[in-house]
């Protein structure tokens, strides 16, 4: 398999992008990498050639650009060429840190949707604490900030094929991000989302879950419409952070006996980072297009670089694309039907 | 390019993106609302057209493209 990387996305690329790379190509044999990026700049990086193309490139897509004005001015910039290469059947899957609405629109207007898929979704994988697995997945977390009804139903099918073909959950419990879990909660979008969830049976729809119990086990793959996924996640994320933090800064300004205590439980808080840290399954994937695009972090290090490889190798080998275009392909007629009746609602 | 040919091929690509039936578009028909296009299947479009035309369409001339017609016009003044 062969994977695009966009060399220069993120705060720490070229270097930390190269590294991870090179990292990843030592790690699995059947992987090559196509390196998008300056050549004078990523060239004097790589220190071992072996499975590692190099492909220059003039322009660099920097993170405040607008994402649309930026892919239609810099058609020689790393992450333009790089989504190109899989368009054009180049590259299997194409993977960038840089500017993230100009990943997603090189994502969906260069690389393409699968056909019958209305909206691609960004979907990322989330520590479990409690509950039948260690992850799950939501989606969408921030692709579309207006959605519709259809979008949503998608996504459950989409989210349903990734947590089966790369977290390895067989029959995912799907459920509805909503504000209550009774079938009759939500405004009438979740409505809407929560009859033609419930109306289908090729999906474990198991109905609604509230934000607070995502990492609790809620479902196995959570739905929700992209601005209400992206406010989820960051304030999880948020939440996350400030507890530790707050645990943190009472053991510095606490006593002996807090320091002494801290250090009796230094075992326990690793392991709680360990479980916490979601770097470690990967980057957000843009489902519904026609081939893996993957966005990690802007400030990933090599280590990260190397673990999204690691999805991606997964996704590519698991053929999640396929699968789900497959199931699009062969249900095309029952999805038009439930567009016309969404549009209907 | 005739106009005639810019309109068949615009037509197969509206046909294919927005999958309707080719022989339902016709020069009168509107993105929006008949298409139902939201702005991101626009956006997709204008790139096609671009793509397809290899013109180059600004986004204050995009915005003013509002049926097949006024499309394939731009399209046939424009290369």
């Amino acid at each position: 398999m062969k994977i695009a990387v966009d060399a220069m996305g993120g705060d720490y690329a070229p270097t930390e992008v190269v590294k991870g790379v090179e990292m990843a190509r030592d790690l699995h044999p059947d992987m090559e990498f196509l390196l998008f990026g300056p050549k004078d700049q990523v060239e004097p990086l790589v220190a071992n050639t072996e499975r590692i193309t190099l492909v220059h490139t003039e322009q660099v897509i920097e993170m405040g650009e607008e994402p649309v004005k930026a892919i239609k001015a810099k058609k020689d910039s790393s992450m333009v060429k790089a989504a190109e290469a899989v368009h054009n059947g180049e590259a299997d899957a194409f993977l960038s840190g840089g500017n993230t609405g100009a990943l997603l629109a090189a994502g969906l207007f260069i690389v393409g949707r699968i056909k019958g898929i209305e909206r691609p979704a960004l979907t990322t994988t989330l520590p479990m604490v409690e509950g039948p697995n260690d992850k799950f997945v939501m989606l969408d977390v921030g692709a579309n900030a207006d959605s519709r009804a259809f979008h949503l139903y998608q996504y459950a099918f989409m989210g349903a094929y990734y947590a089966d073909a790369v977290l390895g959950i067989q029959k995912p419990r799907v459920g509805l991000l909503n504000n209550g879990t009774e079938a009759d909660k939500g405004d009438k979008l979740h409505k809407a989302v929560h009859e033609l969830l419930a109306a289908n049976h090729d999906l474990n729809f198991i109905g609604n879950v509230e934000s607070r119990e995502l990492l609790n086990g809620a479902a196995d793959v959570v739905v929700t419409d992209g601005f209400t996924g992206n406010a989820a996640l960051k304030s999880t994320e948020g939440t996350a952070l400030t507890m530790l933090n707050l645990i943190k800064r009472s053991i510095i300004n606490g006593g002996l006996k807090d320091k002494l205590g801290a250090y009796l439980l230094k075992d326990t808080f690793n392991d709680i980072n360990t479980k916490l840290d979601y770097s470690k399954y990967g980057g957000a994937v843009l489902i519904g297009v026609k081939a893996p695009v993957v966005k990690m972090h802007g400030s990933s290090k090599a280590t990260t670089v190397r673990n999204t490889l690691g999805q991606i190798h997964t996704m590519v080998k698991s053929n999640t694309v396929g699968k789900i275009v497959d199931y699009f392909n062969t249900h095309a007629d029952a999805m038009k039907a439930i567009k016309q009746e969404a549009k209907n609602n | 390019m005739t106009k005639d040919e810019v309109f068949n091929r615009v037509a197969d690509m509206i046909s294919d993106q927005f999958e309707v039936d080719r022989s339902k578009i016709t020069g009168d028909l509107n993105f929006k609302s008949d298409l139902d296009a939201d702005s991101i299947d626009f956006v997709e479009f204008v790139l096609n057209l671009e793509s397809e035309f290899g013109a180059t369409i600004d986004d204050e001339d995009a915005e003013k493209l509002n049926t097949v017609n006024e499309a394939v016009d731009y399209i046939v003044s424009h290369s």
